[in-house]
């Protein structure tokens, strides 16, 4: 034991002393470089760094703007805002992402709840990118993520408007719908849009998105590492969109939506004073709402290859040939051109022959001797097999681009189509071959390469109606801001006249009230109580038929085969203040199919000025008794 | 031998020591405060564990300090046998966290050996030198037994796998071996030795290991895997600027984007909210506590007491070393918590019975046997 304490082991000291000083001068250089670090971090790189924690921790969220309220003429709601709910999942800093998204699977399943999202996520999610997980959901689910929302680390509730639609399908081509901002308008320079942005696709939404859409607001919030908001920072509250006041008549709208029910065509109404839209329908239609949730690529690919075209306005990017409607059109060109008088007469055997051709009129056993009012009346087509090949198709060409056909009315709406007049020039450099004299036989009464929208053929009866002016027409009357600030108002555009003589559109409007009221008129069906109604029906053929009268009758048609009946007609005879134009794809004929829609039509908007006028002269005689 | 009667003993108290210790436990105690305030209390919170593990780290301080240490280090190879039956144990029954297995439960507590391992290895080492004094540098035979000594303990802790604790380990054997004097050839062949093992440890590496040492070169190729931790604790460290945010106003901590804030990257924390002044302060505060450490070793009385002051010093100097390059970018993530700061039971005990035995070879440099 003593000697274990006796021996007193001090080492050389001197060796030792010298090793002490390598070592604190080790520890001086590490010490340094330590306080070295700190101030290039806490000093020079503060600032960076000051705002990397800031970015860490404040998150920028869009507040989006309520859009504002599309109305028809009377006021009724088109379209509208309304909160939707969606489930968000911030992929963050959760390592199990399967995990957190099984245990809401497990809470829905629970209390019975459809599951309507995919629990495996793709692979390369970004961390502070939000996963819209479902969308627009009911207030149970709502329940289930809120009161979860501690298990739930990175799920949370987000608001935001999303689109209503009260008149649905019906309304939907000229409306339109949204959808999140895509990409080609996020690249326009002026567009304003920021990711996310939710922006009028299609229709009013989309041309007058400028008005609607408001402007966006911002909430900064506080979020600590798992998106839980901790403090709100400050608020830029968002300013709700315009509202848009439209020239239609929803209850017109509806008359013409349900008397196209089950068929697929497009029908225009308008006013001929000044150009307004009182109803555009095309159908079939879709369901707007369709696009307020996320839409696979498949969804998409099913709506636009669907042969019936749903997403199509047909009334402005549909193209017929207009058939007998067109006759109107020859019919002035004869009489302005000189090649007939009004009086001098045709004989109509039923059948007109051209080299080894025959071309039939629709009337099996002809009229007989008719003159240009009867011509029109009854429709009868080898008078205008004769009238076309004494004008030529040039000249025809001339008459229909006055009336309007063959460029765009332009109408403020995406994808308005042109229509072709057809001529000898057009021919040479669209197919690179020669006119034939036949063609013009069928360009006479409306049928060949001739074609022409709905919305044409209205605007060219609306000028004739009106007495010679083609008004643009319009869809919108005004914009105003939630307080009836008015931004916009639409101010009748005059783009054109229709230059004849009076003679020649007298002579025209009486044949075209014959059409309709004449005995034998073929547009009879349009005809309505205490109103004068003209117009022209119209059947067009989509296939070509065989010479043989035999082999005519044992066709049979498919679908997509039959005949496209038109009908356009105007009203009141004097002073007209609606144009209609119906037209009902394969529907057959038109006198029997398009003019009796144009009757509903007729029907309702006369039905509805009386009441008015009745309402108003109540008003006037009460206000006279008080006095 | 009765040392309490001697007044020189008494008077020669370490209280700067003691001092430094206290104000750098104070500092811990405020950070692991900071780092679980706002949190849910649904247990004991963590700054008042770590109160208990002061208190018990002060027992273990008293006890290391009063029994002189040269009675201790005759059980050196007894703590050495004990701390690797230990490591044995938590290899056969030791439970798992962060995936790797380190911790024994004893009595509802986890306790983690490799802590008492490193004292136990500098216990062991000062009792091998001091047995075998030579006057001349070691010769690679003669350092045959101490890399044994090293060598077992090291590849256990390897294979929990603690990388950080394993290589601290090695840190402070080198720099014991180095203190004491290595003949320059032996030396020159042991660092070949070592040069040509570390193509082949990689491979002994796991691959988060592997990972974090790529990470570190490059930490923001993953700005939300094994980068995140270091990325996130630069930007706590650097936005506290000069004067930081403020006590339990960082944002770094607060909105918990700093990973393993009350033990690894407690510093973090500390230099969030008390600024480059706070951090500056407490470097300090090590620096002092180092120095101090080989104050005492270099007045030590034997060579026993020098080998076990330095080794304890140079304990100490690594882990704050590794640990503040680790948190300000420099160094990889290693997981070696910051002596006194870190929240932990093992290490508290274990450092405050090193202290205890720094106190106690400074006090006995005047005594003298009978």
């Amino acid at each position: 034991m003593e000697n274990r304490f006796s021996v007193l082991n001090t080492p050389d000291p001197g060796e030792f002393r010298q090793k002490f000083k390598v070592v604190l001068f080790l520890l001086l250089v590490i010490f340094s470089v330590l306080l070295i670090r700190l101030w290039f971090l806490q000093i020079i790189k503060t600032e960076e760094l000051q705002q990397r924690s800031e970015s860490n921790a404040v998150r920028y969220r869009k507040i989006q703007a309520m859009r504002g309220l599309i109305l028809d003429r009377n006021g009724v709601l088109l379209a509208g805002s309304l909160p939707s709910f969606n489930v968000v999942y911030m992929p963050g800093v959760v390592k199990d992402h399967e995990q957190i998204l099984n245990r809401l699977k497990s809470l829905y399943e629970k209390q019975s709840l459809p599951v309507e999202f995919d629990s495996s996520l793709p692979k390369s999610v970004r961390p502070y990118m939000p996963i819209k997980l479902e969308e627009n959901i009911g207030m149970e689910k709502v329940a289930v993520v809120e009161t979860n929302s501690l298990s739930l680390t990175g799920v949370y509730i987000d608001v935001s408007p999303v689109r209503r639609y009260p008149k649905g399908e019906m309304m939907a081509p000229i409306i339109g719908y949204t959808g999140e901002v895509c990409r080609e308008d996020l690249k326009k320079e002026k567009g304003g849009y920021t990711l996310g942005d939710i922006s009028g696709r299609h229709g009013v939404e989309r041309v007058f998105d400028e008005y609607i859409r408001g402007k966006n607001g911002a909430e900064l919030i506080e979020v600590n590492v798992y998106e839980r908001e901790i403090k709100n920072l400050g608020r830029i509250d968002p300013v709700p969109g315009n509202n848009v006041v439209m020239s239609v008549d929803a209850g017109l709208q509806k008359v013409a939506w349900e008397a196209l029910k089950g068929k697929a065509g497009a029908v225009v109404a308008l006013d001929p004073r000044d150009g307004a839209i009182l109803a555009m329908v095309s159908a079939p239609s879709f369901d707007p709402h369709l696009f307020n949730v996320t839409f696979s690529p498949e969804q998409w690919r099913g709506l636009l290859n669907n042969p019936r075209a749903p997403m199509i306005n047909r009334a402005i990017s549909g193209q017929y040939p207009p058939g007998s409607v067109y006759k109107l059109i020859v019919a002035a060109a004869a009489l302005e051109e000189g090649v007939i008088s009004p009086d001098s007469k045709i004989l109509c055997t039923g059948a007109y022959r051209l080299g080894s051709r025959t071309y039939r009129c629709w009337r099996r056993h002809g009229h007989g001797k008719v003159d240009l009012h009867r011509a029109i009346v009854e429709s009868c087509d080898v008078y205008f097999y004769n009238t076309g090949r004494m004008l030529g198709v040039d000249t025809i060409a001339k008459y229909a681009r006055l009336f309007g056909l063959g460029s765009p009315t332009g109408i403020n709406l995406p994808n308005e189509m042109s229509g072709i007049v057809p001529s000898q020039e057009w021919k040479l450099s669209r197919m690179e071959q020669p006119w034939l004299p036949g063609e013009t036989i069928s360009i006479s009464i409306g049928q060949g390469y001739n074609l022409a929208t709905p919305l044409q053929l209205a605007n060219a009866y609306a000028a004739l109606a009106n007495g010679g002016t083609f008004w643009k027409p319009y869809l919108v009357r005004r914009v105003e801001t939630i307080k009836g600030r008015i931004l916009f108002e639409h101010k009748a555009e005059k783009i054109g006249t229709l230059s004849l003589s009076n003679n020649t559109i007298e002579l025209l409007k009486n044949a075209l009230w014959g059409a309709v009221n004449d005995k034998r008129g073929t547009g009879r069906a349009a005809r309505i109580a205490h109103v004068d109604v003209s117009g022209k029906t119209g059947t067009s053929q989509v296939v070509g038929l065989p010479q043989d009268l035999q082999a005519r009758k044992e066709i049979k048609f498919t679908e997509f085969q039959k005949d496209h009946a038109l009908f356009v007609c105007f009203a009141p005879r004097n002073n007209p203040e609606i144009v209609i134009a119906v037209v009902v794809e394969h529907g057959g004929q038109g006198g029997s199919v398009a003019a009796p829609i144009a009757r509903r039509i007729l029907n309702a908007y006369f039905a509805k000025k009386d009441k008015e006028q009745a309402t108003m002269a109540k008003k006037a005689s009460d206000s006279r008794e008080s006095y | 031998m009765t040392f309490n009667s001697d007044r020189s003993f008494l008077s020669s108290f370490d209280w700067t020591l003691l001092a430094l210790v206290l104000s750098l436990c104070a500092i811990g105690l405020l950070n692991i405060y900071s780092a679980g305030y706002g949190t849910s209390q649904t247990q004991t919170p963590f700054y008042l564990k770590q109160l208990q593990w002061i208190a018990l780290g002060l027992i273990a301080m008293s006890v290391t300090f009063f029994i002189d240490y040269r009675i201790i280090a005759r059980g050196a190879y007894i703590f050495y046998g004990i701390a690797i039956v230990l490591l044995f144990l938590v290899f056969i029954s030791g439970y798992t966290m962060h995936g790797s297995q380190r911790w024994l439960s004893i009595g509802g507590f986890a306790f983690q050996p490799s802590e008492f391992v490193k004292l136990a290895i500098i216990l062991a080492l000062a009792r091998y030198f001091d047995n075998h004094k030579s006057n001349k540098p070691y010769k690679l035979r003669e350092l045959v037994v101490p890399s044994l000594i090293i060598l077992l303990p090291f590849i256990l802790i390897l294979r929990q796998p603690d990388l950080g604790t394993a290589l601290t380990l090695l840190l402070i054997a080198a720099s014991i071996v180095f203190f004491i004097g290595v003949n320059w050839k032996s030396l020159a062949i042991a660092v070949t030795g070592i040069l040509v093992m570390i193509p082949i440890g990689w491979h002994f590496l796991k691959d988060y290991q592997k990972e974090r040492l790529i990470i570190f070169f490059n930490p923001e190729r993953d700005p939300l895997g094994a980068g995140y931790h270091i990325i996130q604790s630069k930007i706590a460290v650097g936005s506290g600027g000069f004067f930081g945010k403020g006590f339990l106003s960082g944002t770094q901590t607060q909105l918990k984007f700093l990973p393993e804030q009350r033990t690894d990257f407690i510093f973090s924390v500390f230099a969030e909210e008390w600024g480059f002044i706070g951090a500056f302060i407490l470097i300090i505060l090590f620096m002092s506590l180092i120095l101090w450490g080989l104050k005492i070793a270099l007045h030590a009385r034997d060579l026993l007491g020098i080998i076990i002051a330095f080794g304890i010093t140079a304990l100490i100097s690594w882990q704050v070393f590794i640990n503040l390059g680790m948190v300000l970018g420099m160094l990889p993530v290693v997981g070696i918590p910051l002596p006194f700061l870190s929240y932990g039971g093992s290490a508290m005990i274990s450092l405050m019975a090193c202290l205890g035995l720094l106190m106690n070879i400074n006090m006995r440099k005047y005594v003298y046997h009978r």
